[in-house]
């Protein structure tokens, strides 16, 4: 790949990360995460949507993108969560946030609801089912990501 | 009981009295409850709760989770106790999850006593961050959902007002005590009722982008995650209460967001 393509992507990407952070950082203060812990939060955020944007960009399917980038944010949790000496879900759950694919859910249900009014019809239909299986995916994806430490490393003895 | 150390030095502790066994179970049961109520997975409840037993020096303690309950047995030497205890969800606090989490495991290893132990689980306070805060960051975090999403700066403006307006009327509710179903529909409501004026006035190049982000503060993505872990790891029955209630929250929002469409009578959605 030459320079020319490498610069506009290395921009995307950090945008791309910067947009994130303020989400993960937003949604930690909803949850209350410590102020001490909340620049992990944003940190992590960043790193788990800018992975998924560079595999996406690579051609990955966004359920896989997902996953990789939940399963590497809940590794690198482990390693905080032992200096911290707290459970990795009290900051890599926010660091999730903004990976959570919140407009197909709401689409979904908006769909469906549509459906029941309207009556019948097979691309409001398609769309529910769409967005109602992405949405599906992805959260599955994210929450086997961050099990992912104890799937595989921690299986009989605790994080911390 | 035998001693769980293989190590012979360690003299046989004496039996603990009734009251002690007493004591010993509500402290664990006041760990476990207060990890539960603000919204840690149902996995490491259990575990810190154990953990938690063992080091107040009984021989066992069996725990099991339910969806608004925690039960805890314990085995002092011939002696058994049961001890259940309501859940009443306080809203999700890492704050109040660290604090216990950090005493319960310094305790274990021996950084500080029990009666340490015992204030800080007794006296935590939870920590919350300034309204006027999270207001402010969840209307950057909604206007960066926007930009994410492709629209233009006139977009996010919309969906940083949305979505600030939107948490407000969430901690308005929130604060009357009102069920966190009503807070939703309502904040869903308002939050598309300001950016349907986008829509209706034709301001920006992306009005629908940020109708659609402006309600992303609502999506309950913390119960939703926590649901499927705990599920994961083999706790279905509080997996499955927890997508409920999430299920719920995000009906209450789609209703908002519908009736504010039909108010104004411009569709955002789906189109």
């Amino acid at each position: 790949m030459s320079n020319v393509e490498i610069l506009p992507l290395l921009l995307d990407l950090l945008q791309d990360m910067a947009l994130a952070a303020v989400p993960a950082a937003g949604f930690a203060m909803v949850f209350n995460v410590p102020v001490r812990v909340l620049k992990y939060c944003a940190l992590f955020g960043a790193l788990a949507h800018g992975m998924r944007f560079l595999m996406m960009r690579a051609g990955m399917p966004i359920e896989w993108g997902t996953l990789i980038a939940a399963t590497a944010v809940s590794f690198a949790g482990v390693w905080l969560a032992r200096r911290l000496r707290a459970h990795p879900k009290a900051f890599t759950v926010a660091a999730m946030i903004p990976m959570i694919p919140g407009v197909s859910f709401f689409t979904t249900i908006i769909a469906l609801h549509q459906l029941g009014t309207r009556g019948f019809d097979a691309e409001l239909f398609s769309v529910a089912l769409t967005n109602g299986l992405r949405t599906f995916f992805i959260i599955g994806a994210i929450a086997i990501g961050l099990a992912m430490p104890g799937l595989l490393l921690y299986r009989r003895r605790p994080v911390v | 009981m035998s001693e769980k150390t293989p190590e012979s030095n360690i003299p046989p502790r004496a039996p603990l009295t009734l009251q002690e066994h007493r004591a010993a179970t509500d402290l664990c049961l006041q760990t476990g409850i207060l990890l539960m109520q603000h919204g840690v997975e149902s996995a490491f409840v259990e575990s810190i709760t154990r953990r938690t037993g063992f080091a107040l020096e009984l021989d066992r303690v069996d725990v099991a989770i339910m969806a608004n309950a925690i039960t805890v047995t314990s085995y002092a030497g011939p002696h058994s106790m049961t001890r259940v205890r309501r859940n009443e969800d306080r809203g999700i606090n890492m704050h109040v999850a660290m604090e216990v989490q950090r005493a319960a495991l310094a305790f274990e290893s021996g950084e500080i006593d029990r009666a340490e132990f015992e204030k800080c689980v007794r006296s935590v306070k939870a920590f919350r961050y300034p309204r006027w805060l999270v207001v402010l960051a969840i209307g950057l975090s909604c206007a960066c959902f926007a930009r994410l999403a492709g629209a233009d700066w006139t977009g996010c403006v919309f969906a940083f007002a949305a979505s600030a307006a939107a948490m407000v009327a969430r901690q308005v509710f929130a604060h009357f005590h009102f069920n966190p179903i009503v807070g939703f529909f309502a904040a869903a409501f308002v939050a598309t009722s300001i950016c349907a004026q986008a829509l209706l006035q034709s301001i920006g190049t992306t009005p629908r982008l940020a109708m659609a982000a402006s309600v992303l503060l609502l999506v309950p993505g913390f119960p939703l995650i926590n649901g499927v872990s705990d599920m994961v790891k083999g706790y279905v029955n509080t997996g499955i209460s927890r997508i409920a209630l999430a299920m719920l929250m995000a009906l209450a929002t789609c209703a908002g967001i519908v009736l504010a469409m039909s108010a104004w009578g411009t569709w955002g959605w789906l189109s």
